[in-house]
């Protein structure tokens, strides 16, 4: 499957000295290429080509909250924070209010795939807590109100 | 890194700390935890472990040190000079409750269903350290509902896991396999294999015995029983000579687990695939229980009684038999046993014809006992991983001699040496190898005088003439040996570069003995050029230096010592049995008709022989053979001693009785010699000690009290259990190569050695070792594997000058073109049958089936 991106992880190699270090890069491309997650046949073939042991690269993918593994996700990603700061102004409130909007439970995607709801840790913006990130994008000082805006926003 | 970097060139600096207002003085850069724990505090630990790098994860080892405001855990915190430690406190005790309390807030608690229960380090911790009441009320995190396998011999339940991450560490660490993961963070990660699938592992166990509690398990144990109703013996592994202390339990006479002590025996907690689940041949339904007698010529072997087989024994085998009568002592055999048994032959039998082993010649052996210095006492490994350079050649010491292997793979992380492996075939220890070299099987002696070649050039640059006499001599060898010049000039670079050399050398020198010389050679040069160079051997049975040291052999008696008229080795017995002059041949403990190079030819031999007594524990391919087969004893059965491949006398310790009317081979012996002469002896496996310290220098100071003790502070290495060296006069004969012949209609060429899984034909009779064997393979390199449009997993037919037979390929990515391997294991793939006598290693083609 990683057969379209071959020049891609040709060029992705040639950043590191040490072949195993590739991993991360190798994990997001396969994920990309997958519709965003990781197949178990995409991660053997990570480890084929990264001469890793395939238990390794499972570890790695494991690791990170924005790998997907083995878990078929929505077009959109939504990562409500959870940790102090977060929880503090009302995390569980902006959670409760997703589901509901949403329909699912956190860890679960819409049954038109258009979204997934998972949860993180600190992402770094405690200052405009509580807030979530979409994909690429942070979302702050988020209230119930605003949560619906945003979601109309997403196609 | 938790590994203490072993350097004899370093200066240790001592400095002084106090641990509980107790002052001790300990070597720069010792972790605190050993420094405690050396001062008698106890510290609990989950994590740590000597043998693995120090990750300090588990935090129960945490501990104050004055003057700093937060705990600090011990396990990767070096002292410093003038530092106190207080390990003690409240507010260390309280540390320990609430890391005990977070492991327990999704523990499973299913104590009374756990295999571990009685033995588990959290049970124990909890009991010592609190607390003794949970607040969470929140339901468990589960990882699964039902335990599930992760290979024949593991079964897995991670709801009990302490995320201590031992078992990922034991397994890349010192197996070097690497197929356990961390799977997820935080209470949710799980150590498992890949999407929790069934490993194609090692399957030695390693992970089960470092899991301090019930996650990784025993399948063949499970629900078996609780540890407090096992009965124990501190014995010997028997499986090859690296010789792994392990204890071995039964219930109800019935052996259900051997397991390796964690600081005890140089192997600490390791053992092999072999160690730890071979022990099933000990309660084998297929073990000699009575004597067995073949009353007609061309009869069947029917059951008798001791009397009657002994009375046979008497009247068929002169007393005074001379150069007619011979005996051969497998080398798993007692060293007490090994002892008397030469003395039978000698004194009573009156005959020079002794050999051990079933496999190798005489003349072979003792060119090799004195390549490797074994007259000189023993060497340790752990004194080997200390040289510049460790060089291995001849053997397939990942799978011959695992846990060899995982001390060469542990220690030479830890510290910058180079590690130089020499041989066709690849294997695991190549990941720590910095140099390769992929030679033809029999090829060892090429190698090696391509090696001297070029290591003396210096001396021989000053003369065109015989520069160019090296170079075509050089050429030779390199085709030989299918190296370029490159490899030799890598190793001549690295062995040129090192201080301190150890060679270890393995049992292919056995084989092919041309390369004997070479060797010899290849030391003394280095030698010569002010080099430290130690040698050790590598050997696949369990007691074969005990065998030699012990005299069992044509040459020379016990301690080296050159016999007065020497006698006929095992090929010299055979060839005089194949020409009809050989009336009674006494085989114990050795099974040449499977293993003898040349099947058809020693059979022949040993039906020959006008009087056949085989003594083992199974009716062996020799056994069936027999005029008489007496029942011996396993390893399990008997008091005495062994002696490892370093030359480390250990003990094994009796279990449980022999089967039936089974009897302690020293007995057998014993009561055959009395038989003829009522006053052989020594009378007891303790006496006949006492008479081998007196008449063998090397084991003057050998005690079997010594290396049963527990070395609680994590020196594996009891330098008191190695024999001493002596004076002997060994000769290296020179042995020409057998041709073997370069034929175009056979591409392979065969080498052959013992399975991970098993030692000689014996663990055949383990169902475990067995059921992990995924059937009888043959295997070639990837690259031949293509060139020849076969897949690993495919039915292929070996054929070769007289034999063939259908195995199942696998493909080894590293091994040399034209090399096939097949384990001499087999019974139903005697790969015996390849080889001739007197021809080089044999060639075979490898088709469809
Ligand atoms: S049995 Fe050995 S090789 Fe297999 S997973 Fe356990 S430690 Fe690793
Ligand atoms: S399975 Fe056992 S050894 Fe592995 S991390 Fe868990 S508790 Fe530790
Ligand atoms: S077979 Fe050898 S390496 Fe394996 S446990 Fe036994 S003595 Fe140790
Ligand atoms: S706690 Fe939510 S961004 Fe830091
Ligand atoms: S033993 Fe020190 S942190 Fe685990």
């Amino acid at each position: 499957m990683l057969e379209n991106v071959k020049e891609e992880i040709q060029a992705t190699l040639k950043k590191y000295p040490v072949k195993k270090s590739a991993v991360m890069d190798l994990l997001r491309i396969a994920q990309r290429e997958a519709g965003g997650h990781l197949t178990r046949e995409a991660m053997d073939e990570i480890a084929v080509l990264l001469e890793m042991q395939p238990v390794e690269v499972n570890a790695a993918a494991k690791f990170y909250t924005m790998y997907s593994v083995a878990r078929p996700v929505g077009r959109h990603r939504i990562w409500v924070c959870r940790n102090i700061s977060c929880s503090l102004m009302g995390s569980d409130h902006i959670m409760k209010h997703l589901e509901q909007a949403l329909g699912v439970k956190k860890g679960e995607t819409t049954s038109d795939k258009k979204f997934t709801l998972d949860v993180a840790e600190c992402l770094g913006s405690c200052g405009t807590a509580p807030m979530m990130q979409i994909d690429d994008e942070f979302y702050e000082n988020l209230d119930a109100k605003k949560i619906d805006g945003i979601l109309k926003g997403f196609k | 890194m938790g590994l203490q970097p072993i350097n004899p060139y370093k200066r240790y600096i001592m400095v002084t700390v106090k641990i509980n207002g107790k002052e001790i003085t300990v070597e720069d850069n010792t972790l605190i935890l050993d420094a405690a724990r050396d001062a008698g505090y106890e510290i609990p630990t989950f994590c740590y472990q000597a043998d693995l790098m120090g990750i300090g994860s588990c935090r129960m080892c945490l501990v104050e040190i004055e003057g700093q405001k937060k705990l600090q855990p011990s396990c990767v915190t070096p002292v410093l000079h003038g530092i106190s430690i207080l390990t003690e406190t409240p507010t260390v005790m309280s540390a320990r409750a609430s890391m005990l309390e977070f492991l327990l807030a999704n523990h499973a608690m299913d104590c009374p269903v756990c295999d571990k229960g009685g033995e588990c380090e959290l049970q124990d911790m909890v009991y010592k350290y609190g607390p003794h009441k949970g607040r969470h009320a929140e339901p468990k995190f589960k990882f699964h509902e039902k335990d599930y396998a992760l290979s024949p011999v593991i079964i897995k339940n991670s709801n009990r896991c302490v995320q201590c991450m031992k078992c990922v560490r034991v397994c890349r660490e010192v197996v070097g396999r690497n197929v356990l993961g961390a799977l997820g963070r935080g209470d949710h990660q799980e150590p498992t294999s890949f999407f929790r699938s069934f490993l194609d592992c090692d399957a030695d166990g390693n992970c089960i015995e470092v899991c301090p509690v019930g996650c990784f398990m025993r399948l063949p144990y499970r629900y078996k029983t609780r540890p407090w109703d096992l009965k124990g013996a501190d014995t010997i592994c028997p499986y090859c000579a690296t010789g792994c202390r392990m204890v071995i339990e039964h219930r109800d006479g019935e052996v259900i687990r051997a397991r390796a002590q964690l600081g005890v025996g140089m192997n600490s907690e390791t053992l092999c695939a072999r160690g730890r689940f071979g022990y099933e041949i000990i309660n084998s339904e297929a073990r000699l229980t009575t004597p067995l007698v073949r009353r007609q010529r061309h009869g069947t072997l029917e059951p008798a009684t001791w009397e009657e087989a002994f009375r046979i024994i008497k009247e068929r085998m002169p007393s005074l038999g001379g150069n007619t009568v011979g005996g051969i002592a497998g080398a798993r055999l007692a060293t007490e046993e090994l002892y008397l048994f030469q003395k039978l032959m000698r004194e009573v039998f009156k005959t020079p014809n002794v050999d051990s082993g079933s496999r190798w010649d005489a003349a072979a052996v003792e060119g090799f006992i004195a390549a490797t210095d074994m007259a000189e006492g023993g060497v340790s490994v752990f004194d080997c991983m200390e040289a510049d350079t460790v060089f291995v050649i001849g053997s397939q010491v990942s799978e011959e001699n695992p846990v060899t292997e995982y001390i060469i793979r542990r220690i030479s992380a830890g510290r910058r040496m180079n590690v130089i492996i020499a041989g066709p075939r690849a294997m695991k220890l190549d990941s720590s190898a910095n140099l390769l070299l992929r030679h033809y099987p029999a090829a060892e002696a090429a190698l090696l005088s391509a090696v001297i070649l070029d290591i003396n050039a210096a001396k021989l640059a000053a003369s065109a003439d015989l520069t160019a006499a090296k170079d075509a001599k050089l050429d030779g060898h390199l085709k030989a040996a299918g190296l370029t010049i490159d490899d030799v000039r890598a190793l001549a670079t690295k062995l040129r570069n090192s201080e301190s050399i150890a060679i270890m050398a393995g049992t292919e020198f056995l084989r092919y003995p041309h390369g004997i010389e070479s060797l010899n050679l290849l030391k003394e040069l280095l030698r010569s050029l002010g080099k430290k160079v130690r040698v050790m051997p590598l050997l696949d049975r369990s007691n074969q230096r005990g065998a030699w040291e012990m005299g069992v052999h044509p040459a020379f008696g016990p301690g080296y010592v050159k016999a007065p008229a020497p006698g006929l080795g095992i090929s010299g017995m055979l060839d005089a049995a194949a020409d009809n002059s050989m009336d009674a041949l006494y085989i114990a403990g050795a099974d040449p008709a499977a293993l003898y190079p040349d099947e058809a030819h020693v059979k022949e031999a040993l039906s020959k022989v006008r009087f056949l007594v085989v003594q083992d524990i199974f009716l062996t391919e020799t056994a069936r053979l027999a005029d008489v087969v007496l029942p011996g004893a396993s390893f399990a059965e008997k008091d005495g001693m062994l002696t490892n491949q370093e030359g480390r006398a250990q003990i094994i310790r009796k279990l449980l009785p022999p089967p039936g009317k089974a009897k302690v081979d020293l007995d057998i012996i014993r009561a055959l010699g009395e038989m003829y002469d009522r006053s052989f002896g020594p009378k007891n496996a303790a006496l006949v000690l006492d008479e081998i310290r007196r008449a063998q220098p090397m084991y003057a100071d050998v005690s079997l009290a010594f290396n049963n003790k527990r070395n609680v502070d994590n020196k594996l290495d009891n330098k008191a259990a190695l024999v001493k060296g002596t004076k002997a006069a060994l000769t290296i004969r020179k042995f020409e190569q057998a041709a073997s012949g370069q034929d175009a209609q056979y591409p392979f060429m065969l080498a052959t050695g013992n399975h991970l899984f098993h030692s000689g034909r014996l663990t055949n009779y383990s169902k475990t070792l067995n059921d992990l064997m995924k059937g009888m393979t043959v295997e070639i390199s990837e690259e031949d594997a293509l060139a020849s449009g076969l897949a690993a997993g495919e039915r292929v037919l070996v054929s070769g000058a007289g034999f063939s037979v259908t195995l199942m390929l696998t493909v080894k990515k590293g091994t040399k073109r034209g090399v096939a391997f097949i384990a001499e294991n087999f019974d139903a793939a005697p790969v015996n049958r390849f080889f001739r006598k007197g021809k080089g290693a044999p060639r075979v083609k490898i088709t469809k089936a």
